[in-house]
């Protein structure tokens, strides 16, 4: 099982902050193209991601226990 | 040293030896908005040596709940926010050398405000200053402080060249302005507590106490009840145009220079011209009232009521149309007024 984690406005669109969901064997990039088409979760490709609080990329692959964090920057100021 | 910094100094981590240090050093604040006016007065308050402090923008009522420097006076005179902030920062501290720049701090204005800088704080509102201020910072090898707010929302980040990852390293695909900001609003604590997490980053690099920097991207969400660090050492990119071997800055260059823009979380489009210019205000603005239209002034700026459109031009040139986001419906606007 895997752990996700919304911030901001994310947790809106997810409708909740956390998510429970096997995701393990994955990718970064995978479970964006999940959250964002089961999940409503918009403007995903610009969405910073960390597993197990440490950034992630794209290409890195989710093993199983890790938590994803969802981190949009923004901008205002 | 003297009384006036005795509690700072008593604080081991600065000290007297960093009191000087910090005397000694130029910090450059781009945005004189909510982050800005905050960041300003505490950097003023701490005795650092010179102050430069750049905004575009003119007080209005709305900036009011939450930028700290500003009154019911300026809004009222829609003075331009970098001037007020260096009236009021003076009065702060007389020992602070304070320079306010009234422009759009693009590549060109950057590159020449930054040459005895030793720090910059992100106070902008957009991620293509951002951007540019991150390329820059590379260039010049000038660290610089991220910080950015919506809602009760609001992050950190701590760029220093040739040891952390640059926000390019970050940010693979620039966020698209306006993302959250139309919708979100903003709570004063969001600002004040970015506020917290950029001034106390600036008090150690100016300290040079290099051991004690955040090496964690921060976010935090004050209502929700969220704090997260996410380690970002590994995130360093050597294949990156910003920070890595085969550099190009790729946001410095005037192709990606736009000359409108559509201001995040406003219904208005600012309008560049294509170079600095020096308008004749009172002259234009004489015209303006001989064509019937109502127009508020001050040495800085003229608000023109173009219904349902309200127009500000700054004698450099620039525009802000009030009451529109269509870009060519602005630049219409524009060259309507100033041809
Ligand atoms: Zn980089």
């Amino acid at each position: 099982m895997n752990k996700l984690l919304f911030f901001a406005h994310l947790k809106d669109e997810a409708g909740a902050e956390t998510l429970s969901i096997d995701v393990s064997g994955k990718t970064i990039a995978e479970l964006k193209t999940i959250v964002s088409e089961q999940h409503g979760l918009t403007k995903i490709d610009s969405v910073m991601t960390a597993i197990n609080e440490e950034f992630a990329e794209d290409d890195d692959i989710i093993q199983q226990g890790d938590t994803i964090a969802f981190i949009p920057p923004v901008s205002g100021g | 040293m003297n009384e006036r910094y005795s509690r700072q100094t008593l604080f081991p981590a600065i000290g007297e030896e960093g009191q000087k240090k910090i005397r000694k050093k130029h910090v450059l604040i781009i945005g004189a908005g909510a982050l800005g006016s905050g960041n300003a007065e505490v950097m003023t308050r701490a005795g650092i040596g010179k102050l430069t402090i750049v905004d575009r923008d003119y007080v209005e009522e709305s900036n009011l709940q939450r930028q700290q420097l500003y009154t019911e006076e300026d809004v009222f005179e829609k003075m331009p926010k970098a001037a007020v902030a260096e009236k009021r920062l003076r009065a702060i501290n007389s020992e602070t050398d304070i320079a306010a720049v009234i422009t759009d701090a693009t590549p060109d204005r950057l590159e020449e405000l930054v040459q005895t800088v030793d720090l910059i704080i992100d106070s902008t509102d957009n991620f293509e200053t951002r951007m540019a201020i991150n390329d820059i910072s590379q260039k010049y090898q000038i660290p610089w402080i991220y910080g950015a707010c919506v809602g009760s929302y609001g992050m950190s980040l701590t760029i220093i060249p040739g040891m952390t990852p640059c926000l390019h390293c970050l940010l693979k695909k620039i966020p698209i302005q306006g993302m959250t900001c139309d919708t979100g609003g903003i709570i004063a604590p969001a600002v004040q507590m970015v506020i917290a997490h950029q001034t106390a980053e600036a008090l150690k690099i100016l300290v040079e106490d290099w051991d004690a920097i955040r090496t964690t991207f921060t976010s935090f969400d004050l209502w929700g009840n969220q704090y997260t660090n996410i380690k970002i050492a590994k995130a360093k990119d050597d294949g990156c145009l910003s920070c890595g071997e085969a550099r190009t800055y790729p946001f410095l260059q005037n192709e990606n220079l736009m000359k409108t823009t559509v201001l995040c979380g406003r219904d208005t489009v600012q309008v560049r011209p294509p170079a600095k210019q020096q308008l004749d205000l009172a002259r234009l603005s004489e015209q303006m009232q001989a064509s019937g239209y109502q127009i508020k002034g001050n040495p800085y700026l003229i608000s023109v009521e173009m219904k349902p459109q309200r127009i500000v031009v700054f004698n450099d040139g620039r525009a802000l149309i009030h009451g529109t986001k269509d870009l060519s419906q602005a630049k219409a606007i524009y060259n309507r007024l100033l041809g």
